[in-house]
């Protein structure tokens, strides 16, 4: 069914900014981590989007032949680390302290992840609205005749 | 006007298909009878997916919220179309029996 197709593109984009959404609360719960078990401080990750086509299955293909590339949703393709440098603070008594006494504390901007998480809420919200708009396409579609 | 070039098959026209076999959807040329059920499989199915993705974010599974609540509007679109399609053959079959002999 064309309508199903439709809220599987939403759907995917909807699973997207949710994961995107946890690598942001990661970021901010991690951001006074100093140590990890690959050594050294907690690094800022970040999510890279594709674009996934949709139909899986070979008959849905064969039934959308014609326009192309019409039909993608997006799936997270992997997450990366942030490669900017580490905060540094003096703070001698710290057990990850260097000689010096410096600290380095995550890469990790709580502001710059407030905007993030405002972005990701906004796009999801977005999402959520293009299936309600093919909700009420769909009800239009039925109404047709009655 | 030519009602067979809309595309439903006219009833009790004769199917290519070999009797009690299920057509191929992707034939195009199933009876009447043949299309409905295919239809109603698929409400079903879809019905079915709610039910488990709702079992499953219940249980706590790995059903997410948005996905739960996808697999329930599709299930109840396919089921508003099943129903508009049962009203549709509903007043054709009050129609044939209002006619006059």
């Amino acid at each position: 069914m064309d309508v199903t197709g439709t809220l599987s593109i939403s759907g995917s984009a909807l699973s997207a900014e949710r994961l995107r959404l946890d690598v942001i609360a990661s970021n901010l719960a991690n951001a006074s981590t100093t140590r990890t078990p690959e050594g050294g401080p907690y690094r800022r990750r970040n999510v890279v989007f594709a674009p996934e086509a949709m139909d899986s299955d070979f008959a849905s293909t064969l039934a959308a032949l014609g326009p192309q590339g019409a039909r993608e949703g997006v799936s997270v393709q992997k997450v990366v680390e942030d490669q900017s440098p580490f905060r540094m603070v003096y703070d001698p008594g710290h057990p990850d302290a260097d000689k010096d006494g410096y600290v380095a504390y995550p890469n990790v901007n709580p502001v710059a992840e407030s905007v993030d998480l405002m972005a990701a809420t906004r796009a999801y919200e977005a999402n959520v609205q293009v299936v309600n708009a093919t909700r009420r396409m769909a009800e239009a579609a039925l109404g047709i005749g009655g | 006007m030519d009602v067979t070039k809309i595309g439903v098959p006219p009833i009790g026209a004769p199917t290519p298909a070999a009797p009690g076999a299920p057509a191929a959807p992707a034939s195009g040329a199933g009876s009447f009878g043949t299309v409905l059920k295919d239809s109603l499989a698929q409400v079903n199915q879809l019905q079915q997916q709610a039910d488990g993705a709702i079992k499953e974010l219940a249980t706590g599974g790995t059903a997410t919220l948005h996905d739960t609540m996808l697999a329930i509007e599709k299930a109840e679109l396919s089921f508003r179309l099943m129903m508009q399609v049962r009203n549709k053959i509903i007043d054709a079959y009050q129609e044939v029996l209002r006619m006059q002999v």
